[in-house]
This record gives C-alpha cells, sequence and structure tokens, in this order.
C-alpha cells in the first residue's frame, strides 16, 4: 500500500519538485514516509496527525519511530537508494554538515520564502545556525535538546542551596547531597558521544571552547584541562559508584528512582521526570553552570532524492508554523521558536513561566559540539580520550593533548 | 553445478570481491571528495593505525579465553547430562534456553543486571559486603568474555553431547574391564575419541566469537577507554557511522586472513582423517 502510493507521488518527481519552490502547499499529496526517533518528542507529533489530515486530507503522513542506533544507517541508506525508504526525515544536528555537504538534502530558502507569516527568523538563532550549511538552509529546527541541570527542589531548599553557577559550587553541592543510598549527581559518562555531551557543559564553565572561529580545534587549554579535572573530581567523589559505562538511561532512571539528587541532561527530561515516579513534582531545571549549555537539536529536512517533497514541505510547513510550534510546545514538546517560550498562554497550560524563561535562557547563547565536516567521527574521538581520562588510563594533560590533536585530524581528513 | 556457480556467484563472489575493491579505493560515503584508486594505502594505514591493534589484541584475547571457558565447562556439563537419568529432557531444554536469546537482547539484559543502582547482581553481591566495578578498566573485557559464556556455552554442550552419545561402547568397556581409572578413561578414551566433534566445536563457536559486536555495543561502546574495542566495534564505527568504507573494507579482509589462519591451524589439528587416528 505505502509503496504503491510513493511510487505513484514519486513518477512526477523529475518535472514537479524543480518548479514547486513557491508552489502553494495546500496542492500537495500523496504519501509521505518519515523516520523519526522513539522519544516524547515523536509521540507528540503523532498526536498531531489527525488534525493535519483535517487541513491536508490529500497527504497520508506515516511515521516510523526508530532507536536512535539504528536511524542513521537507514537514513544514509535510503539517500543513497534509487527508490528511497523515506521522503522526510529528522537531522540530528552532528549530521548536518556531512549531510548537506554531500548533496543529500533538499536547499529549502525558497520553500521558507514561499510562505507568508512563517517567520523563519522566529526560530532560535543557535538553531537556524546549525541548519544553514555555506549559507544555505538546509532544514527547520523540530525541537531541541540543549543540555541544563535538572535538579531536586526538595533536597536543594532543605540543604540551604541555591542552583550552582560554577564548577565549584556545583562540586560542592553535589558534594553535600550525596548522602546515603542517594548520591550527588548521576553523571553519563559513557564513552564517546555521551561522555562529551555532557563535560562540553564543564568545559564552557570553565571558559573553555572547542573550536576557533575558523573551525580549527581549540581543546588544548588549560581551561579543558580545568574541566576534566572538575569533572573527574565531581564523579569520584559524588557519582554512583560503578558508573563509568552510564549513559543517558543509566542517569534518568537514578534519579527519577531517588538514587541521585540531580544530573546534567537534556532540558525535556523536566516534564517527562515531573510527570511519573514517587519524585513527580519535585524536579526544577536551571541553567548549567556557568550559563552556556551544550546545544543539540533536532531538524527536519527533506532528502534530495524524497519522492514527495511536497508533500513532506506541507507537512513540515504546517507543524513548525507558529500556531502548530505552540500546540506542541503545550503538549509537551521541546520549544524552538522565540515567541512561544514568551507566550504567557503557553506558559499556563504548559509547564509555567520558569520553566519556559529558562528554556530561552539557556538557548541563548548554548552552542552545538562540533560544527563542520565530519562531526559525529570528531565527537567520537574526543569522548573517548575523555573516558579512558575518568577510568584513570591516561592523566587529565594527556587526554586534553590527544583529543585535541585527533580532533584536528578527523575535521581535517 | 551450474545453477549452484551461479548461485555462489551472486551471493558470495560478488560482494567479496566488491569489497575487496573498496579496500583498495578511499570510497566514503559522505563528504565531497569521489573515490579513488589508492592501491594497498588503507592496508598501509592499519599497521600505524594504534586502535585497530588494540582491538585486535582485544578481539583475539576475547575469542581464546571466551572459547577455552566455554569448552571446558561445556565438556564437564556434556558429561554430566550424559549421566543424568531422571528428568533429562527437561534439563536440556533448560539449559539450552541462553541459546535462543538474540544477543542484543543479552547485552541490554547485562547492561541493566549488572547496574550498581539498578541492578539484581550488584545488589547481591551487596549483601555480602562485595563491590565490584563491572565495567571498569580492569574487569569490562572479563565480563564481557562472562557474558558470552553464559550464552554460548549452551552451544558447546549441546555439540559436544552430541559427540559423546555417538561413541562407540567398546573402547569404554575395554578400559574398565582393564581397571582404568575414570581419570585415565578420560584422558585415554574420551578425549581422542571426542576430538573430532571438540574440533568442529571449537571451530564454529570461535569464528562466532571473532564476530562479537553486540555485547560491547550494549554495555561499554569500546570503553573504559579502548579496554572493550573488539574489531567488528571498530569496523561498524568506521563505516557505517565515520562512512569511510574504503578503510572499513581493508579491516575487514584483515580480520578474514587472521580467521582463515586460524581456521586452518584449527582444522589441522583436528579435523584432518589422520589428526583423529
Amino acid at each position: 500500500m505505502t509503496l504503491t502510493l510513493a511510487a505513484c507521488g514519486g513518477d512526477g518527481d523529475g518535472s514537479t519538485n524543480a518548479s514547486t519552490g513557491s508552489a502553494d502547499a495546500g496542492a500537495a499529496s500523496g504519501t509521505v514516509r518519515v523516520i523519526m526517533e522513539e522519544v516524547p518528542d515523536t509521540d507528540i507529533v503523532k498526536e498531531m496527525l489527525p488534525a493535519f489530515q483535517q487541513a491536508h486530507p490529500d497527504v497520508d503522513v506515516q511515521i516510523e519511530a526508530l532507536p536512535y542506533d539504528q536511524m542513521r544507517d537507514r537514513i544514509v541508506s535510503s539517500f543513497l537508494a534509487s527508490d528511497p525508504t523515506y521522503d522526510l526525515i529528522v537531522v540530528d544536528n552532528p549530521w548536518m554538515h556531512d549531510f548537506a555537504q554531500a548533496g543529500f538534502l533538499e536547499p529549502l530558502d525558497d520553500r521558507i520564502a514561499a510562505i507568508d507569516g512563517y517567520d523563519h527568523e522566529d526560530f532560535s538563532q543557535p538553531l537556524r545556525d546549525i541548519a544553514s550549511v555555506d549559507g544555505t538552509t538546509y532544514a527547520v529546527p523540530f525541537y531541541n535538546y540543549a543540555l541544563a541541570l535538572v535538579y531536586r527542589k526538595d533536597l536543594y531548599e532543605k540543604a540551604g542551596l541555591e542552583p550552582p553557577t560554577s564548577l565549584e559550587e556545583l562540586k560542592a553541592a553535589a558534594a553535600e547531597l550525596n548522602e546515603g543510598g542517594r548520591a550527588g549527581i548521576a553523571m553519563q559518562p559513557q564513552k564517546g558521544y555521551k561522555i562529551f555531551e555532557e563535560w562540553a557543559n564543564y568545559l564552557f564553565a570553565a571558559g573553555g571552547k572547542i573550536q576557533n572561529d575558523d573551525g580549527s580545534i581549540a581543546l588544548d587549554s588549560p581551561e579543558a584541562r580545568e574541566a576534566l579535572q572538575a569533572y573527574i573530581d565531581i564523579y569520584r567523589e559524588s557519582a554512583p559508584k560503578n558508573s563509568l559505562n552510564w549513559a543517558f538511561d543509566e542517569a534518568i532512571r537514578s534519579v527519577s528512582a531517588d538514587k541521585a539528587s540531580q544530573l546534567i541532561s537534556y532540558n525535556w527530561t523536566l516534564p517527562t521526570l515531573n510527570a511519573e515516579g514517587d519524585q513527580a513534582g519535585n524536579f526544577a531545571l536551571a541553567e548549567v553552570p556557568g550559563g552556556k549549555a551544550a546545544l543539540g537539536a533536532w531538524f527536519w529536512g527533506i532528502p534530495a532524492n524524497s519522492a514527495n517533497k511536497d508533500g513532506a514541505w506541507a507537512f513540515v510547513s504546517w507543524l513548525t508554523d507558529k500556531a502548530q510550534e505552540k500546540e506542541r510546545v503545550i503538549a509537551g514538546g521541546a520549544p524552538v521558536r522565540d515567541s512561544v517560550m514568551q507566550d504567557e498562554e503557553v506558559w499556563e497550560q504548559g509547564f509555567g513561566e520558569e520553566y519556559y524563561t529558562t528554556v530561552a535562557r539557556i538557548l541563548e547563547d548554548a552552542a552545538p559540539l562540533a560544527n563542520g565536516p565530519n562531526a559525529e567521527e570528531m565527537i567520537n574521538v574526543v569522548g573517548e580520550q575523555l573516558n579512558a581520562a575518568v577510568a584513570g588510563q591516561t592523566s587529565v594533560d594527556e587526554a586534553i593533548s590527544t583529543a585535541a590533536q585527533r580532533a584536528q585530524e578527523t575535521l581535517d581528513k | 553445478m551450474v545453477p549452484l556457480g551461479l548461485l555462489l556467484g551472486v551471493i558470495v563472489a560478488y560482494p567479496l570481491g566488491y569489497s575487496l575493491w573498496l579496500s583498495l579505493t578511499d570510497r566514503r560515503i559522505v563528504g565531497s571528495k569521489d573515490a579513488t584508486f589508492v592501491g594497498l594505502d588503507q592496508y598501509a594505514g592499519l599497521l600505524d593505525n594504534a586502535a585497530y591493534g588494540v582491538a585486535m589484541r582485544n578481539t583475539i584475547v576475547f575469542v581464546v579465553v571466551a572459547v577455552t571457558l566455554e569448552l571446558v565447562l561445556g565438556l564437564a556439563l556434556a558429561m554430566a547430562l550424559q549421566r543424568q537419568r531422571r528428568a533429562r529432557d527437561l534439563t536440556r531444554a533448560f539449559l539450552l534456553t541462553p541459546m535462543f536469546v538474540t544477543p542484543i537482547a543479552v547485552g541490554l539484559m547485562f547492561r541493566f543486571l549488572l547496574n550498581e543502582q539498578l541492578g539484581a547482581i550488584p545488589a547481591i553481591l551487596d549483601n555480602v559486603g562485595l563491590d565490584i566495578d563491572f565495567f571498569g578498566p580492569t574487569l569490562a573485557l572479563p565480563t564481557i568474555i562472562a557474558i558470552d559464556v553464559w550464552q554460548w556455552t549452551p552451544f558447546m554442550v549441546l555439540l559436544l553431547l552430541a559427540g559423546l552419545e555417538s561413541l562407540p561402547r567398546q573402547p569404554f568397556e575395554a578400559a574398565r574391564v582393564d581397571g582404568a581409572s575414570a581419570w585415565m578413561t578420560f584422558r585415554r578414551v574420551t578425549l581422542p575419541l571426542l576430538k573430532p566433534a571438540i574440533g568442529i566445536a571449537v571451530l564454529l563457536r570461535a569464528l562466532d566469537a571473532f564476530k562479537v559486536f553486540e555485547y560491547v555495543f550494549a554495555t561499554t561502546r569500546g570503553g573504559p577507554g579502548d579496554a572493550t574495542e573488539t574489531i567488528q566495534y571498530q569496523i561498524y564505527r568506521t563505516g557505517f557511522q565515520f562512512f569511510r568504507i574504503g578503510e572499513a573494507a581493508a579491516m575487514a579482509f584483515v580480520l578474514i586472513a587472521v580467521v582463515l589462519v586460524l581456521a586452518t591451524i584449527l582444522y589441522r589439528r583436528f579435523l584432518r582423517p589422520e589428526a583423529s587416528a
């Protein structure tokens, strides 16, 4: 069924799509096959499908949700296939540059400009920057996963603590809250992406940076060494013991099971943590110490070989316009538009003013882990060295200089 | 012969030939450069690639230790099962169950079973005052070996039990008449007669163990540091995560060479007709 419909949509491709930069999205039809990740934000989009169906009865959106680890292989296979599997994809920020440069993604500037009142400038600036490769926009923001400090308000109040604004304060707070069966902080030192994603916040707090403005690696710095030492100290003093291979799953389960007092994680975990479990309602969100967070975000991108580009754009432009963004965020989606985070109706019907203004402040100056070619590999080579240093296999000094050197080599490949 | 040759050509020779060709190029899936022929550069690059050496060493340690443990445990269990009188089918079925779980699920299962805060095993050990860092720098590789032993010892049991039950009875009766001890019977009668079965079991298990990927992927991602980096996980990352297909193909061909050498040695020692005489 899917295949036949998609094939129909695909038949006229070459001629129709070339000229649809300014086409009316309302005229789109056919099936749109979408790949997404198995996360709460995907469930929210699924719940919005009936409303889309009403607005665009001729477009049939079919969502396939997969675990993160399977997505990139599938997406790239679909890019390379003569008969694509997906007409619309979600793009994680480290993939953006490579996908765009390889010509896998459809440029969207003309389509964006063709919609009256879409207000593309309203998307948070750091998110728009990621989607723009060499001056061309290849994707529109879907949801952000900038990192934040998610902490137990009740424990902080009992101990008379304020959310930490520096690494020293984080270290002190974690040590203070580390008592009995409850660790001071749950961490995710797993080798590769996970530890780098967490440690980058320490790096920013120490005043360091990952890349210079010209894209070259700036990791070999005293600030990076200070940040790694702080990370290791906090891990040894206050993280659950034997948690060297922990990733996001373990850390979030640990705090939700009242076995850790806080964690640095995605800001969208707050509504989830506050919705279920014994400690629901006790969690609050703060900016990471130092105020500059590692930025992650998902985007909507249309594959260059999509069999239904107009249908895909009809769906994306509908879902990301101001009205639907508001619906999506009220339902619990992580915001990407500045206006929605300042919207009093969203505050009331969603999770309160404090949450949205905190997310807005986080997004103001958040920065991604990597910008440029081979980002995925660069993140992995740095993450390997960080993990080895936490495990005590290399010194802080050696880990940082090796990480910086290998990261630069990776960018130059 | 012709259909068979055609089939082999399509499903074996073509992919193998194509990946051999890839290993002689700098082919990548993403990136602006087109693939060019680079001769043996990818292979030469592996010689300088310290991470590849570490992964090869870890993989060989993994295969040798895991398969040896599985052989010893499997043989002991098979001999015990052979003597069992009651509830044989039930015991056997029960013992074989780990084999029927998909390895990625086994990896995830142990990731959480061994989790310090959430898992059952550290909780039990805690009661007796033990604190073990299963995925720490020293124990991570042994832990992954133990997971493999848990899952695949039953496979050894299955093959060795079949081998034991097909052995002729006369040599054992002769040994008993001659008054040989149990140990002598085992060393001089059982082991030599069982050699072909052991050879097959070890060969199959070793070839399979070289493919270790899921446990690493589910538990440590090759960490801490590079303590559990294995060849297959490295090939996966190089080829499918970093998209350097040419380099990944070269890595795979070196692995094939290592496996072929090992298979030949095992075959000569255990399976050639004169070897079992």
